[in-house]
Formats: C-alpha cells, structure tokens, sequence
C-alpha cells in the first residue's frame, strides 16, 4: 500500500505518495522526473546514483523512499543556479573530466560533498572521496584534476 | 531491479521495534543503513513479508564514553566511526577498520549494528571489536542480554541474536594503561572491496613490561572472525619484541582456516595472516607503550 511522505529535493517540497519497495532513485527518476540521478548497477557498487541525502553523499539505490521522509536531498539538477554551473560542474568541463557523462553526476555530487565538509583537499583526500564512484570511460585522472582546479573560498 | 513486496515500519523507539519485531519474528527484517539488506533483497536471496526500519530510533545512535564502558549504539553509522575523535582516541582500531570499510558512499548510510549483525567472514569491524573484548546488548520483549562477541557469530550470515531480538548496542570495556590495538586489512584494491585477508590485535602491558593480555582475530580465514589462541598463548607473559611478534604471527598462520577462493588462495591467505599480524601487533605495542 502507498504511503504519503513529504521531502524536500533541491529547496523543492514534495509531498508524494511511494510504494514500501520502492527505491529513493526509482522515485527520483520516475515518479519525479529527476533522471540525472543515473542508475547503474543498483547494488551500492558504482556510485552513479549519488545523491546528497541530510548533507551526505549515499547510494540513493540503497535508501527506501519511505526511509527519506522528512529528509532533504540534493541531486545534481540542484547544482545549476541562475548564476550558472557549479564550481564543480565548471571545473569538470573546463578539464574534460566528462567523456561518456554517465559517472558525472555522482562524481561531481560526491566532489562537492567533500568540498563542503574540507577545503583544499589533498590529492589522496579527493581519491579517497570518489572511491565509491565508478567511471568506466576509465577517465580518473582528469576526474582528480578537477576537482584539485575547483577555486576555494579561502 | 525490482524489490520485493513487503510491509514497511518505522518505530520511533526500541520498545516499539521490538513490539514489531515480536509480531512478526522470522517474517521480518531489521533495516538500518540498508547496505546490506537491500542488496540481499534485489538479489531475491531475502525476501521478508515485513521490514522493520530503525534508523529513526534515537537511542540507538549514541556514543557514550564516560562510563567504564564505551557504549556504541547500533545505529551509529560507520562514517562517524571513522571521523569521532572518540574512536580514534580510545579504539584506533576499531577507528581503522570503519576508514577501510566500503567506500564514503556506503559508510555514510553503513552502521556498527549492521556489520555485525549481517555476520559477514570478511566484515571490518568485528575483528577490532572482538579484539577489544566487546559485548553485544541485545534487546527483546522479555527483556535484555548481553553477550560476548565471541559467542555472537555463529557461521556466515548466522549469529546468536534469537528472531525477536534486536541488537542494541555495543559496549566495549575501557582500554587498561599500557595497552594498545592495531588493525590492518588487505584486499586486490584500496576501495569498494571484499577483504582478502584482516587481522585486528590487542595486547595489555604488565607494569614490568611483560605481556599481560593478547587477543588476536582473524577475519576471512575461517566461516566467522576467528581467534587466534595458539598466538595468544604464546604472547603472554613474555617479553614484547619483534621476534616474539613473528613468532606469534607464524602460530596464528597455523591457527586460521582458509579456503581457496577466486580472491586468493589458502595458502597465500594463511602467509598474509603471518605477516598482518606481526604489523598489527607492531602497532598494538606502539600504542600501548603511550597509553597511560
């Protein structure tokens, strides 16, 4: 049986009705539309579907729907401002971090999280955030060179 | 991939769940971080009629450190394992084994009560735990028990926790002067990997300097965390040094049980037993000779 849970997505709130099995990606990408949350393997294993769940970045394939109400969610369609893209968005196009797109999101999602828990992170602190984000394009190191270029607040 | 269909709950206190958990015995799953159960249920090798959410119950999700015990709740999630100065002060090991568990992902939704109550060979955090000589607390309608963590896993994906008992908490008794604990884990990469090989030590100084107490673990050797005794036994009472260490990892070599399997084989398995804990023991007297 369906029940109503309210979250807030992006500074958006919703009030939708989810099934108990349904996933938090399922819900982004087709009851809400949100299809930059990419899913790829669905087991917690490629990263893909990173989102920014509370202020932490977590596998949204392994998060219930039901489990994400009351919580409040990034996904990468929040990034963009009216400004423009996000530092990290600049930084991976301005350094060709993004061949095949299907990893970005998450990568970028995961690269921000970071950011905004450290600044000027180190080379092996950027590795170690992005570990649980898969590119099969196998682009890493312009993916590492990226998120080093992001411009810091201090 | 689809889920299967089940009833969904989300009590707001222990009591609560474990009222659920009564109803509903083995037709109901415990679900917390969810990164082990959701992928056993898309996998169809789960498929619960219930699934009992705790992750909203906040008792479960404190760290207390003023007793004579440090109390972990169950819900307390690995990422701030890795990141509580706490951790890192009182039980660096077990703080090293949250560091290399999964990957930010996974910790940040991961909690202490999952990866031990999933019961994994290879998990992380049980052989730093069991180390530390930890108990678990565990919860039901008839009341509360705690076990030793020596007795809580029973084989791979089984422990001693009865179908309408919750695990609670975790309490681990506070570290004695002069005794240290190290853990390190091997595996084919650094990140989102299933361990080849972990070994987690922890040995207590006599004032004289002699060993007084020495428990090592061995994960992934055996079908659940093992001990390894004849190392142990060697270890007290003597003098630490590095040739005793190597000795006692050549013992604890002897005393693991590992299978060939596509992450390597026995035999390498049993050499890297040797080797992780003769370092672990190396880090496990380092500290121990600056904890006052």
């Amino acid at each position: 049986m369906k029940k109503l849970i309210n979250l807030t997505i992006n500074d958006q709130h919703y009030e939708v009705a989810v099934e108990p099995n349904q996933t938090l990606v399922d819900l982004l990408r087709y009851q809400l539309g949100l299809t930059g949350t990419k899913k790829g393997c669905e087991m917690g294993d490629c990263g893909s579907c990173t989102v920014i769940l509370d202020g932490k970045a977590v596998n949204s394939c392994l998060v219930l729907a039901l489990q994400a109400d009351g919580r409040s969610i990034q996904t990468i369609e929040g990034l963009e401002t009216g400004e423009g893209l996000h530092p990290v968005q600049e930084a991976f196009v301005e350094k060709g971090a993004i061949q095949c797109g299907f990893c970005s999101s998450g990568m970028i999602l995961s690269a921000k999280n970071l950011l905004d828990q450290k600044s000027n992170p180190s080379e092996i602190e950027i590795r170690r955030a992005l570990a649980g984000n898969l590119c099969r394009c196998t682009g890493y190191q312009k993916i590492i060179e990226a998120v080093k270029s992001v411009p810091q607040a201090n | 991939m689809l889920l299967p269909k089940f009833d969904f709950h989300e009590p707001k206190t222990l009591n609560e769940a474990c009222q659920i958990l009564a109803a509903y015995g083995v037709k109901a799953k415990l679900i917390a971080g969810g990164t082990d159960l959701m992928v056993n249920m898309k996998k169809k090798i789960l498929s619960p009629e219930q699934v009992i959410s705790i992750s909203r119950i906040g008792e479960l999700k404190k760290l207390d450190t003023s007793g004579d015990s440090i109390r972990i709740g169950s819900c307390f999630t690995v990422a701030d394992l890795s990141t509580s100065d706490a951790i890192q002060k009182h039980l660096s090991a077990l703080g090293e084994g949250a560091k290399n568990l999964g990957t930010p992902l996974i910790r940040n939704l991961a909690t202490i009560g999952g990866n031990l109550g999933s019961a994994r060979p290879a998990a992380d955090l049980p052989p730093a735990l069991m180390a530390y000589g930890a108990q678990v607390v565990l919860n039901s309608l008839s009341g509360e028990r705690t076990l030793s963590l020596d007795k809580f896993f029973l084989g791979p994906g089984f422990t001693a926790a009865k179908p309408d008992e919750i695990l609670s908490e975790i309490q681990i008794p506070s570290l004695p002067p002069h005794s240290g604990a190290g853990y390190i884990n091997i595996g084919i990469r650094k990140g989102q990997d299933c361990n080849l090989v972990n070994v987690a030590s922890f040995i207590a100084l006599d004032t004289d300097g002699t060993i007084r107490n020495a428990r090592i673990v061995m994960g992934c050797v055996g079908p659940i965390p093992l001990r390894a005794s004849s190392a142990e036994k060697m270890l007290i009472g003597q003098k630490p040094e590095s040739a005793l260490f190597a000795r006692a990892g050549a013992a604890a070599s002897l005393d693991s049980t590992p299978i060939d399997d596509f992450r390597g084989t026995a035999a390498y398995k049993r050499d890297m037993v040797g080797v992780l804990t003769r370092r672990t023991l190396d880090i496990a007297f380092r500290e121990a000779t600056h904890r006052q």
